[in-house]
Protein backbone atom coordinates (compact mmCIF):
# COMPACT_ATOMS: atom_id res chain seq x y z
CA UNK A 1 0.00 0.00 0.00
CA UNK A 2 2.92 2.50 0.83
CA UNK A 3 4.98 1.64 -1.58
CA UNK A 4 1.88 2.31 -4.23
CA UNK A 5 1.75 5.54 -2.94
CA UNK A 6 5.25 6.29 -3.07
CA UNK A 7 5.18 5.16 -6.71
CA UNK A 8 2.20 7.24 -7.04
CA UNK A 9 4.29 10.44 -5.66
CA UNK A 10 6.95 9.57 -7.80
CA UNK A 11 5.32 9.62 -11.00
CA UNK A 12 3.73 12.64 -10.41
CA UNK A 13 6.74 14.08 -9.53
CA UNK A 14 8.35 12.86 -12.58
CA UNK A 15 5.39 14.42 -14.77
CA UNK A 16 5.19 17.64 -13.33
CA UNK A 17 8.08 19.97 -15.38
CA UNK A 18 6.80 19.15 -18.45
CA UNK A 19 3.35 19.47 -17.07
CA UNK A 20 4.08 23.23 -16.14
CA UNK A 21 5.62 23.70 -18.79
CA UNK A 22 2.36 23.13 -20.96
CA UNK A 23 0.32 24.84 -18.00
CA UNK A 24 2.64 28.07 -18.66
CA UNK A 25 2.87 27.37 -22.34
CA UNK A 26 -0.39 26.43 -23.36
CA UNK A 27 -3.06 26.15 -20.82
CA UNK A 28 -2.65 30.44 -19.15
CA UNK A 29 -2.29 31.89 -22.85
CA UNK A 30 -5.25 30.23 -24.10
CA UNK A 31 -7.29 30.81 -20.93
CA UNK A 32 -5.82 34.23 -20.19
CA UNK A 33 -7.03 35.47 -24.77
CA UNK A 34 -10.21 34.37 -23.86
CA UNK A 35 -10.97 35.92 -20.76
CA UNK A 36 -9.30 39.41 -22.11
CA UNK A 37 -11.69 38.92 -24.65
CA UNK A 38 -15.38 38.98 -22.76
CA UNK A 39 -13.80 41.08 -20.03
CA UNK A 40 -11.22 44.25 -22.02
CA UNK A 41 -9.39 45.70 -19.26
CA UNK A 42 -10.82 49.44 -20.12
CA UNK A 43 -13.99 48.55 -19.97
CA UNK A 44 -16.18 47.36 -17.10
CA UNK A 45 -17.42 43.86 -16.50
CA UNK A 46 -18.50 40.97 -18.92
CA UNK A 47 -19.16 41.49 -22.69
CA UNK A 48 -19.65 39.98 -26.21
CA UNK A 49 -19.02 43.49 -28.10
CA UNK A 50 -15.28 42.37 -29.57
CA UNK A 51 -16.87 39.26 -30.73
CA UNK A 52 -19.89 41.24 -32.22
CA UNK A 53 -16.98 43.69 -33.81
CA UNK A 54 -15.16 41.29 -35.31
CA UNK A 55 -17.93 38.63 -36.44
CA UNK A 56 -19.80 41.88 -37.97
CA UNK A 57 -16.69 42.51 -40.20
CA UNK A 58 -17.63 41.99 -43.74
CA UNK A 59 -14.08 41.02 -44.45
CA UNK A 60 -13.45 39.50 -41.73
CA UNK A 61 -16.01 37.33 -42.74
CA UNK A 62 -15.51 36.27 -45.88
CA UNK A 63 -11.84 35.38 -44.33
CA UNK A 64 -13.56 32.75 -42.06
CA UNK A 65 -15.39 31.45 -44.57
CA UNK A 66 -12.24 31.15 -47.22
CA UNK A 67 -10.14 29.67 -44.68
CA UNK A 68 -12.97 26.59 -43.70
CA UNK A 69 -13.60 26.40 -47.81
CA UNK A 70 -9.65 26.01 -48.23
CA UNK A 71 -8.90 23.74 -45.00
CA UNK A 72 -12.04 21.34 -45.89
CA UNK A 73 -10.48 21.13 -49.60
CA UNK A 74 -7.17 20.41 -48.86
CA UNK A 75 -8.27 17.84 -46.23
CA UNK A 76 -10.31 15.97 -49.10
CA UNK A 77 -7.53 16.04 -51.79
CA UNK A 78 -4.83 14.93 -49.10
CA UNK A 79 -7.29 12.02 -47.80
CA UNK A 80 -8.10 10.96 -51.44
CA UNK A 81 -4.23 10.78 -52.11
CA UNK A 82 -3.44 8.82 -48.79
CA UNK A 83 -6.10 6.53 -48.59
CA UNK A 84 -4.99 4.84 -51.39
CA UNK A 85 -1.21 5.12 -50.38
CA UNK A 86 -1.94 3.33 -47.57
CA UNK A 87 -3.55 0.85 -48.81
CA UNK A 88 -1.11 -0.36 -51.59
CA UNK A 89 2.15 -0.05 -48.95
CA UNK A 90 0.09 -2.20 -46.86
CA UNK A 91 -1.27 -5.07 -49.40
CA UNK A 92 1.72 -4.94 -52.12
CA UNK A 93 5.30 -5.91 -51.81
CA UNK A 94 7.98 -5.36 -54.51
CA UNK A 95 10.22 -2.94 -56.07
CA UNK A 96 7.41 -0.22 -56.81
CA UNK A 97 6.00 0.15 -53.30
CA UNK A 98 9.34 0.51 -51.34
CA UNK A 99 10.76 2.86 -53.59
CA UNK A 100 6.78 4.86 -52.98
CA UNK A 101 7.73 4.24 -49.15
CA UNK A 102 10.70 6.57 -49.25
CA UNK A 103 9.16 9.18 -51.66
CA UNK A 104 6.44 9.75 -49.89
CA UNK A 105 8.34 10.40 -47.09
CA UNK A 106 10.66 13.39 -48.11
CA UNK A 107 7.67 16.31 -47.33
CA UNK A 108 7.99 15.34 -43.40
CA UNK A 109 11.74 16.53 -43.80
CA UNK A 110 10.96 20.01 -45.43
CA UNK A 111 10.95 22.74 -43.28
CA UNK A 112 7.35 24.47 -44.57
CA UNK A 113 8.81 27.63 -45.65
CA UNK A 114 11.07 25.95 -48.14
CA UNK A 115 7.81 24.20 -49.22
CA UNK A 116 6.31 27.00 -49.52
CA UNK A 117 8.78 28.99 -51.42
CA UNK A 118 9.64 25.41 -53.70
CA UNK A 119 6.05 25.72 -54.17
CA UNK A 120 6.31 28.57 -55.50
CA UNK A 121 9.03 28.18 -58.02
CA UNK A 122 7.32 25.01 -59.31
CA UNK A 123 4.13 26.66 -59.90
CA UNK A 124 4.35 30.71 -60.18
CA UNK A 125 3.30 31.41 -63.77
CA UNK A 126 6.80 31.40 -65.94
CA UNK A 127 7.77 28.94 -63.36
CA UNK A 128 8.78 25.13 -63.89
CA UNK A 129 5.13 24.17 -64.57
CA UNK A 130 4.60 27.00 -66.86
CA UNK A 131 7.84 26.55 -68.54
CA UNK A 132 7.28 22.77 -69.53
CA UNK A 133 3.45 23.39 -70.80
CA UNK A 134 4.83 26.44 -72.76
CA UNK A 135 7.04 23.92 -74.49
CA UNK A 136 4.48 21.28 -75.40
CA UNK A 137 1.87 24.12 -76.63
CA UNK A 138 -0.27 25.09 -73.95
CA UNK A 139 0.27 28.92 -73.51
CA UNK A 140 -3.10 29.37 -71.24
CA UNK A 141 -3.73 27.88 -68.04
CA UNK A 142 -5.26 29.06 -64.65
CA UNK A 143 -3.10 31.14 -62.75
CA UNK A 144 -1.57 28.22 -60.13
CA UNK A 145 -0.14 30.08 -56.84
CA UNK A 146 -1.19 33.53 -55.21
CA UNK A 147 -4.77 32.11 -54.81
CA UNK A 148 -6.23 29.45 -53.15
CA UNK A 149 -5.12 26.54 -55.45
CA UNK A 150 -1.47 27.01 -54.06
CA UNK A 151 -2.62 27.50 -50.41
CA UNK A 152 -4.30 23.58 -51.80
CA UNK A 153 -1.63 21.95 -53.79
CA UNK A 154 1.09 23.11 -51.19
CA UNK A 155 -1.03 21.77 -47.81
CA UNK A 156 -1.35 19.01 -50.11
CA UNK A 157 2.33 18.50 -50.68
CA UNK A 158 3.35 18.95 -47.01
CA UNK A 159 0.75 16.93 -45.48
CA UNK A 160 0.38 13.95 -47.33
CA UNK A 161 3.17 12.13 -45.61
CA UNK A 162 2.03 12.85 -41.85
CA UNK A 163 -1.22 11.11 -43.43
CA UNK A 164 -0.19 8.32 -44.70
CA UNK A 165 1.87 7.65 -41.97
CA UNK A 166 -1.11 7.54 -39.60
CA UNK A 167 -3.73 5.80 -42.01
CA UNK A 168 -1.10 3.53 -42.69
CA UNK A 169 -0.11 2.47 -38.79
CA UNK A 170 -4.27 1.72 -38.62
CA UNK A 171 -3.78 -0.67 -41.24
CA UNK A 172 -0.87 -2.74 -39.96
CA UNK A 173 -2.83 -3.11 -36.80
CA UNK A 174 -5.60 -5.44 -39.75
CA UNK A 175 -4.53 -8.91 -38.82
CA UNK A 176 -4.17 -10.42 -42.24
CA UNK A 177 -5.57 -13.40 -41.09
CA UNK A 178 -9.44 -11.18 -40.70
CA UNK A 179 -8.49 -10.65 -44.48
CA UNK A 180 -7.65 -14.14 -46.09
CA UNK A 181 -11.02 -15.05 -43.88
CA UNK A 182 -13.24 -12.72 -45.57
CA UNK A 183 -11.56 -13.91 -49.27
CA UNK A 184 -12.33 -17.87 -47.90
CA UNK A 185 -16.03 -17.08 -47.97
CA UNK A 186 -16.23 -15.28 -50.96
CA UNK A 187 -15.94 -11.84 -50.35
CA UNK A 188 -14.86 -9.83 -53.46
CA UNK A 189 -12.00 -7.00 -52.88
CA UNK A 190 -14.70 -3.97 -52.47
CA UNK A 191 -16.63 -6.12 -49.99
CA UNK A 192 -13.57 -6.65 -47.89
CA UNK A 193 -12.83 -3.31 -47.53
CA UNK A 194 -15.83 -1.61 -47.04
CA UNK A 195 -17.07 -4.41 -44.25
CA UNK A 196 -13.13 -5.40 -43.27
CA UNK A 197 -10.76 -2.72 -43.96
CA UNK A 198 -12.76 0.88 -43.63
CA UNK A 199 -14.62 -0.10 -40.20
CA UNK A 200 -11.10 -1.52 -38.49
CA UNK A 201 -9.33 1.44 -39.49
CA UNK A 202 -12.24 3.93 -38.66
CA UNK A 203 -10.34 5.38 -35.58
CA UNK A 204 -6.92 6.04 -37.13
CA UNK A 205 -9.37 7.25 -39.95
CA UNK A 206 -11.04 9.75 -37.81
CA UNK A 207 -7.58 11.31 -35.57
CA UNK A 208 -5.82 11.76 -39.58
CA UNK A 209 -9.12 13.79 -40.70
CA UNK A 210 -9.15 15.98 -37.40
CA UNK A 211 -5.75 16.54 -37.04
CA UNK A 212 -5.60 17.25 -40.59
CA UNK A 213 -8.26 19.97 -40.25
CA UNK A 214 -6.80 21.66 -37.24
CA UNK A 215 -3.53 21.58 -38.39
CA UNK A 216 -4.08 23.13 -42.24
CA UNK A 217 -6.91 25.41 -40.12
CA UNK A 218 -4.29 26.62 -37.85
CA UNK A 219 -1.22 26.97 -40.86
CA UNK A 220 0.16 30.57 -41.64
CA UNK A 221 3.54 30.22 -43.38
CA UNK A 222 1.94 28.63 -46.71
CA UNK A 223 -1.30 31.09 -46.89
CA UNK A 224 1.11 33.67 -46.26
CA UNK A 225 3.61 32.88 -48.35
CA UNK A 226 1.44 31.33 -51.50
CA UNK A 227 -1.73 32.68 -51.18
CA UNK A 228 -3.26 35.88 -52.56
CA UNK A 229 -4.17 39.36 -51.05
CA UNK A 230 -7.94 38.55 -50.06
CA UNK A 231 -9.15 36.51 -48.94
CA UNK A 232 -6.74 35.36 -46.70
CA UNK A 233 -6.62 32.55 -44.34
CA UNK A 234 -7.53 33.15 -40.73
CA UNK A 235 -4.04 32.21 -39.55
CA UNK A 236 -2.55 35.83 -41.86
CA UNK A 237 -5.46 37.93 -40.99
CA UNK A 238 -4.65 37.34 -36.85
CA UNK A 239 -0.75 37.69 -37.00
CA UNK A 240 -1.20 40.95 -39.53
CA UNK A 241 -4.02 42.53 -36.93
CA UNK A 242 -1.07 41.88 -34.14
CA UNK A 243 2.03 42.65 -36.08
CA UNK A 244 0.78 45.52 -38.59
CA UNK A 245 -1.80 46.69 -37.85
CA UNK A 246 -0.98 46.46 -33.82
CA UNK A 247 -4.72 45.61 -32.44
CA UNK A 248 -3.49 42.88 -30.15
CA UNK A 249 -7.48 42.43 -28.52
CA UNK A 250 -8.63 42.22 -32.14
CA UNK A 251 -6.29 39.53 -33.03
CA UNK A 252 -6.60 37.33 -29.67
CA UNK A 253 -10.72 37.84 -30.37
CA UNK A 254 -9.55 35.98 -33.84
CA UNK A 255 -7.53 33.79 -32.88
CA UNK A 256 -10.19 32.33 -30.02
CA UNK A 257 -12.62 32.04 -33.25
CA UNK A 258 -10.44 29.50 -35.17
CA UNK A 259 -9.73 28.09 -31.79
CA UNK A 260 -13.55 27.90 -31.38
CA UNK A 261 -13.61 26.43 -34.91
CA UNK A 262 -10.97 23.98 -33.92
CA UNK A 263 -12.60 22.69 -30.70
CA UNK A 264 -15.52 21.50 -32.71
CA UNK A 265 -13.41 19.13 -34.69
CA UNK A 266 -10.97 18.52 -31.95
CA UNK A 267 -13.51 16.97 -29.80
CA UNK A 268 -14.25 14.07 -32.63
CA UNK A 269 -10.15 13.83 -31.76
CA UNK A 270 -9.78 13.56 -28.09
CA UNK A 271 -12.70 10.85 -28.31
CA UNK A 272 -11.17 8.80 -30.76
CA UNK A 273 -8.06 8.83 -29.42
CA UNK A 274 -9.27 8.59 -25.86
CA UNK A 275 -11.19 5.55 -27.04
CA UNK A 276 -8.18 3.75 -28.40
CA UNK A 277 -5.92 4.55 -24.94
CA UNK A 278 -8.46 2.48 -23.24
CA UNK A 279 -7.77 -0.36 -25.10
CA UNK A 280 -4.41 -0.17 -25.19
CA UNK A 281 -4.31 0.07 -20.92
CA UNK B 1 -11.20 4.13 -55.95
CA UNK B 2 -9.14 1.53 -58.30
CA UNK B 3 -5.96 1.87 -57.02
CA UNK B 4 -8.27 0.80 -53.63
CA UNK B 5 -9.93 -1.99 -55.12
CA UNK B 6 -6.55 -3.23 -56.37
CA UNK B 7 -4.66 -2.65 -53.52
CA UNK B 8 -7.22 -4.95 -51.45
CA UNK B 9 -6.05 -7.38 -54.40
CA UNK B 10 -4.72 -10.18 -52.24
CA UNK B 11 -8.56 -10.83 -51.53
CA UNK B 12 -9.07 -11.52 -55.44
CA UNK B 13 -9.10 -8.94 -57.99
CA UNK B 14 -11.22 -7.03 -60.42
CA UNK B 15 -11.28 -8.21 -64.24
CA UNK B 16 -9.11 -6.03 -65.46
CA UNK B 17 -6.18 -6.65 -63.21
CA UNK B 18 -5.97 -9.64 -64.82
CA UNK B 19 -4.24 -8.05 -67.41
CA UNK B 20 -0.85 -7.75 -66.35
CA UNK B 21 0.39 -5.02 -68.58
CA UNK B 22 -2.59 -2.62 -67.56
CA UNK B 23 -1.96 -2.78 -63.57
CA UNK B 24 1.52 -2.35 -64.72
CA UNK B 25 1.16 0.51 -66.33
CA UNK B 26 -1.34 1.98 -63.64
CA UNK B 27 1.08 1.81 -61.31
CA UNK B 28 3.71 3.45 -62.88
CA UNK B 29 1.60 6.21 -64.04
CA UNK B 30 0.31 6.82 -60.77
CA UNK B 31 3.75 6.35 -59.14
CA UNK B 32 5.35 8.54 -61.91
CA UNK B 33 2.74 11.20 -61.32
CA UNK B 34 3.22 11.42 -57.79
CA UNK B 35 7.28 11.80 -58.03
CA UNK B 36 6.80 14.68 -60.55
CA UNK B 37 4.42 16.54 -58.00
CA UNK B 38 7.18 15.46 -54.88
CA UNK B 39 9.84 16.01 -56.69
CA UNK B 40 9.17 18.74 -58.77
CA UNK B 41 9.31 21.55 -56.59
CA UNK B 42 12.21 20.51 -54.52
CA UNK B 43 14.37 19.98 -57.98
CA UNK B 44 13.73 23.54 -59.21
CA UNK B 45 14.73 24.84 -56.04
CA UNK B 46 18.08 23.04 -56.30
CA UNK B 47 18.05 24.09 -60.03
CA UNK B 48 17.48 27.68 -58.41
CA UNK B 49 19.97 27.72 -56.37
CA UNK B 50 22.83 27.37 -58.97
CA UNK B 51 21.32 29.60 -61.33
CA UNK B 52 23.16 33.20 -61.97
CA UNK B 53 19.89 33.98 -63.81
CA UNK B 54 16.64 31.93 -65.20
CA UNK B 55 14.68 33.16 -68.04
CA UNK B 56 11.30 32.00 -69.38
CA UNK B 57 11.29 29.89 -71.46
CA UNK B 58 14.47 28.19 -71.05
CA UNK B 59 14.56 24.46 -68.89
CA UNK B 60 17.46 25.43 -67.54
CA UNK B 61 19.28 28.50 -66.59
CA UNK B 62 22.76 30.21 -66.87
CA UNK B 63 24.75 28.46 -63.97
CA UNK B 64 26.60 30.76 -61.43
CA UNK B 65 28.12 30.89 -57.59
CA UNK B 66 27.65 34.13 -57.20
CA UNK B 67 24.61 34.10 -55.20
CA UNK B 68 26.21 31.79 -52.93
CA UNK B 69 28.97 34.69 -52.02
CA UNK B 70 25.64 37.45 -52.04
CA UNK B 71 23.85 34.98 -48.98
CA UNK B 72 27.15 34.10 -46.92
CA UNK B 73 28.63 37.42 -46.89
CA UNK B 74 25.20 38.72 -45.88
CA UNK B 75 25.47 39.96 -41.62
CA UNK B 76 21.63 39.33 -41.18
CA UNK B 77 21.95 35.74 -42.67
CA UNK B 78 24.97 34.91 -40.42
CA UNK B 79 23.50 36.37 -37.26
CA UNK B 80 20.37 33.80 -38.30
CA UNK B 81 22.58 31.20 -38.91
CA UNK B 82 24.21 31.54 -35.44
CA UNK B 83 20.23 32.20 -33.61
CA UNK B 84 19.57 29.03 -35.13
CA UNK B 85 22.39 26.72 -34.25
CA UNK B 86 21.92 27.96 -30.23
CA UNK B 87 18.36 28.26 -29.79
CA UNK B 88 17.44 24.68 -31.22
CA UNK B 89 20.26 22.60 -29.19
CA UNK B 90 19.19 24.57 -26.27
CA UNK B 91 15.41 23.18 -26.73
CA UNK B 92 15.95 20.17 -27.69
CA UNK B 93 18.03 19.54 -24.35
CA UNK B 94 15.51 21.43 -21.92
CA UNK B 95 12.70 19.24 -23.74
CA UNK B 96 14.83 15.95 -23.63
CA UNK B 97 16.18 16.80 -19.37
CA UNK B 98 12.28 17.30 -18.89
CA UNK B 99 9.61 15.07 -20.96
CA UNK B 100 12.18 11.85 -21.00
CA UNK B 101 11.83 10.94 -17.00
CA UNK B 102 8.42 11.82 -17.65
CA UNK B 103 7.77 9.59 -20.32
CA UNK B 104 9.08 6.34 -18.23
CA UNK B 105 6.47 7.64 -15.57
CA UNK B 106 3.97 7.63 -18.04
CA UNK B 107 5.25 4.55 -18.82
CA UNK B 108 6.10 2.28 -15.95
CA UNK B 109 4.56 3.96 -12.51
CA UNK B 110 0.95 3.94 -11.53
CA UNK B 111 -0.34 7.18 -11.27
CA UNK B 112 -3.46 8.97 -10.75
CA UNK B 113 -4.93 10.29 -13.36
CA UNK B 114 -2.20 9.19 -15.67
CA UNK B 115 -4.12 8.47 -18.89
CA UNK B 116 -5.79 11.92 -18.86
CA UNK B 117 -2.35 13.51 -17.80
CA UNK B 118 -0.70 11.51 -21.44
CA UNK B 119 -3.77 12.69 -23.12
CA UNK B 120 -3.28 16.32 -22.10
CA UNK B 121 0.03 17.17 -24.24
CA UNK B 122 -1.80 16.04 -27.42
CA UNK B 123 -3.21 19.58 -26.68
CA UNK B 124 -0.38 21.35 -28.10
CA UNK B 125 -1.73 19.66 -30.87
CA UNK B 126 -5.39 20.68 -30.88
CA UNK B 127 -5.53 24.14 -30.86
CA UNK B 128 -4.88 26.03 -34.55
CA UNK B 129 -1.09 27.07 -33.85
CA UNK B 130 -1.13 30.52 -34.83
CA UNK B 131 -3.68 31.17 -32.87
CA UNK B 132 -1.76 29.74 -29.67
CA UNK B 133 1.07 31.95 -30.54
CA UNK B 134 -0.85 35.07 -30.95
CA UNK B 135 -2.12 34.40 -27.37
CA UNK B 136 1.30 33.65 -26.16
CA UNK B 137 2.34 36.84 -27.79
CA UNK B 138 0.02 38.79 -25.10
CA UNK B 139 1.24 36.75 -22.25
CA UNK B 140 4.96 37.40 -23.23
CA UNK B 141 4.21 41.38 -24.02
CA UNK B 142 3.41 41.39 -19.89
CA UNK B 143 6.53 38.99 -19.07
CA UNK B 144 8.80 40.87 -20.95
CA UNK B 145 9.96 38.01 -22.77
CA UNK B 146 8.60 39.45 -26.60
CA UNK B 147 12.47 39.41 -28.51
CA UNK B 148 14.11 38.03 -26.10
CA UNK B 149 15.95 34.52 -26.71
CA UNK B 150 14.09 32.60 -23.64
CA UNK B 151 10.72 33.71 -25.83
CA UNK B 152 11.94 31.95 -28.66
CA UNK B 153 13.24 28.38 -27.03
CA UNK B 154 10.30 28.53 -25.54
CA UNK B 155 8.13 29.00 -28.53
CA UNK B 156 10.11 26.30 -30.09
CA UNK B 157 9.76 24.20 -26.66
CA UNK B 158 6.12 23.69 -27.23
CA UNK B 159 6.83 22.03 -30.53
CA UNK B 160 9.36 19.39 -29.35
CA UNK B 161 6.55 18.62 -26.37
CA UNK B 162 4.66 16.32 -28.42
CA UNK B 163 7.90 14.19 -29.68
CA UNK B 164 9.64 14.07 -26.38
CA UNK B 165 7.04 12.52 -24.71
CA UNK B 166 4.85 10.13 -26.81
CA UNK B 167 8.01 8.53 -28.95
CA UNK B 168 10.03 7.46 -25.75
CA UNK B 169 7.03 7.07 -24.06
CA UNK B 170 5.86 4.19 -26.53
CA UNK B 171 9.77 2.82 -26.42
CA UNK B 172 9.74 2.87 -22.59
CA UNK B 173 6.24 0.61 -22.85
CA UNK B 174 8.14 -1.59 -25.65
CA UNK B 175 10.52 -2.76 -23.41
CA UNK B 176 10.17 -6.13 -21.59
CA UNK B 177 9.94 -6.03 -17.97
CA UNK B 178 11.33 -9.15 -17.19
CA UNK B 179 14.48 -7.72 -17.99
CA UNK B 180 14.28 -4.98 -15.63
CA UNK B 181 12.87 -7.14 -12.99
CA UNK B 182 15.65 -10.16 -13.39
CA UNK B 183 18.43 -7.09 -12.43
CA UNK B 184 15.84 -6.33 -9.51
CA UNK B 185 16.80 -9.97 -8.46
CA UNK B 186 19.99 -9.73 -8.69
CA UNK B 187 20.85 -7.06 -6.32
CA UNK B 188 20.42 -3.78 -8.70
CA UNK B 189 19.07 -0.88 -6.98
CA UNK B 190 16.10 1.21 -8.95
CA UNK B 191 18.91 3.37 -10.68
CA UNK B 192 21.33 1.23 -11.72
CA UNK B 193 18.49 -0.88 -13.26
CA UNK B 194 17.34 2.11 -15.02
CA UNK B 195 21.11 3.16 -16.43
CA UNK B 196 22.08 -0.62 -16.75
CA UNK B 197 19.75 -2.23 -18.65
CA UNK B 198 16.49 0.65 -19.46
CA UNK B 199 18.08 3.48 -20.75
CA UNK B 200 20.80 1.08 -23.04
CA UNK B 201 17.83 -0.54 -24.85
CA UNK B 202 15.86 2.51 -25.02
CA UNK B 203 18.60 4.55 -26.46
CA UNK B 204 17.69 4.35 -30.40
CA UNK B 205 14.03 5.78 -29.25
CA UNK B 206 15.27 8.44 -27.39
CA UNK B 207 17.75 9.30 -29.92
CA UNK B 208 15.21 9.38 -32.46
CA UNK B 209 12.93 11.30 -30.61
CA UNK B 210 15.33 13.91 -29.80
CA UNK B 211 16.76 14.34 -33.47
CA UNK B 212 12.53 14.74 -34.06
CA UNK B 213 12.43 17.32 -31.32
CA UNK B 214 15.49 18.79 -32.54
CA UNK B 215 14.01 19.63 -36.61
CA UNK B 216 10.79 20.77 -34.42
CA UNK B 217 12.44 23.33 -33.07
CA UNK B 218 14.68 24.34 -36.09
CA UNK B 219 11.79 24.55 -38.39
CA UNK B 220 9.89 26.67 -36.19
CA UNK B 221 9.18 29.53 -37.94
CA UNK B 222 5.88 31.25 -37.56
CA UNK B 223 5.66 31.54 -33.30
CA UNK B 224 9.21 32.97 -33.80
CA UNK B 225 8.26 35.23 -36.44
CA UNK B 226 6.22 36.87 -34.05
CA UNK B 227 7.93 36.64 -30.60
CA UNK B 228 11.41 37.10 -32.10
CA UNK B 229 11.00 39.80 -34.39
CA UNK B 230 13.09 42.15 -35.13
CA UNK B 231 16.41 40.78 -33.08
CA UNK B 232 15.89 36.92 -32.42
CA UNK B 233 15.27 35.89 -36.44
CA UNK B 234 16.25 32.51 -36.45
CA UNK B 235 16.93 30.98 -39.82
CA UNK B 236 13.53 29.74 -41.13
CA UNK B 237 12.49 33.47 -39.77
CA UNK B 238 15.00 34.96 -42.50
CA UNK B 239 13.03 32.88 -44.84
CA UNK B 240 10.21 34.96 -44.72
CA UNK B 241 11.82 37.82 -46.12
CA UNK B 242 14.59 36.32 -48.23
CA UNK B 243 11.02 35.26 -50.10
CA UNK B 244 9.40 37.91 -50.26
CA UNK B 245 11.54 40.52 -51.13
CA UNK B 246 14.59 38.95 -52.52
CA UNK B 247 15.60 37.64 -55.80
CA UNK B 248 14.66 33.67 -56.27
CA UNK B 249 18.33 32.27 -56.39
CA UNK B 250 18.58 34.01 -52.83
CA UNK B 251 15.77 32.19 -51.17
CA UNK B 252 16.69 29.38 -53.02
CA UNK B 253 20.52 29.01 -51.72
CA UNK B 254 19.36 30.02 -48.17
CA UNK B 255 16.54 26.67 -48.20
CA UNK B 256 19.30 24.64 -49.10
CA UNK B 257 21.12 25.95 -46.09
CA UNK B 258 18.14 25.70 -43.92
CA UNK B 259 17.46 22.06 -45.29
CA UNK B 260 21.17 20.95 -44.58
CA UNK B 261 20.24 19.71 -40.83
CA UNK B 262 17.20 17.63 -41.88
CA UNK B 263 19.56 15.67 -44.89
CA UNK B 264 22.00 15.25 -41.90
CA UNK B 265 19.18 13.81 -40.03
CA UNK B 266 17.67 11.49 -42.70
CA UNK B 267 21.77 10.10 -42.69
CA UNK B 268 22.14 9.58 -38.95
CA UNK B 269 18.82 8.30 -38.50
CA UNK B 270 18.10 5.90 -41.26
CA UNK B 271 18.84 2.96 -39.73
CA UNK B 272 16.52 3.56 -36.85
CA UNK B 273 13.80 4.75 -39.09
CA UNK B 274 13.75 1.59 -40.64
CA UNK B 275 13.11 0.11 -37.56
CA UNK B 276 9.88 1.22 -37.54
CA UNK B 277 10.52 3.93 -34.56
CA UNK B 278 9.11 6.60 -37.67
CA UNK B 279 5.61 4.68 -37.88
CA UNK B 280 5.81 3.95 -33.74
CA UNK B 281 5.76 7.75 -33.44
CA UNK B 282 2.66 8.24 -35.48
CA UNK B 283 0.88 5.12 -34.46
CA UNK B 284 -1.15 7.33 -31.63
Amino acid sequence: MTDSRRQGALGLALVLPPLLVLIFLIIVPAVSAVIDTLHPPEGAGWTLTNYALILGNRVLRSDIRFSIVVTLAAVAVTFCLSYPLALYLRFTKGRLPSLLAVLFTIPLFVPVVIASFAMITFLVNHGMVSTVLYRMGIEWFPPLVYNATGIVLTEVWTTIPFAVLILGAGLQAIDDALIDGARDVGAGPLRTFVSIILPLNATPTMITLTLLFIGIFGSFTIPYLVGGNAPQMLGVTMTNYLTQYLRRLDAVTIAVIAFLIAAAVGALYVVSVSRRERHAL
Amino acid sequence: MSVAVGAAGRAGAPWFWAIAGLRRALELGAFLALAAFILGPLLTLLVWAAAGTWLFPNLLPEFSLRWWYYVLGNENVVKAIRMSFLSAPVATLLSAVICIPAAYAFARLEFPGRRLLLLSFLSANAFPKIGLYVSIATLFYRLNLMDTFAGVVMIQLINTLLFMIWIPTGTFRGINRNLEDAARDVGAGPLRTFFNITLPIALPGLIVASLFAFLAAFDEAQGTLIVGTPNHMTMPVMMYTLVLSYPQPVGAVFSVLLSLPSLLFLLLAQRYLRAGYLAAGYSL
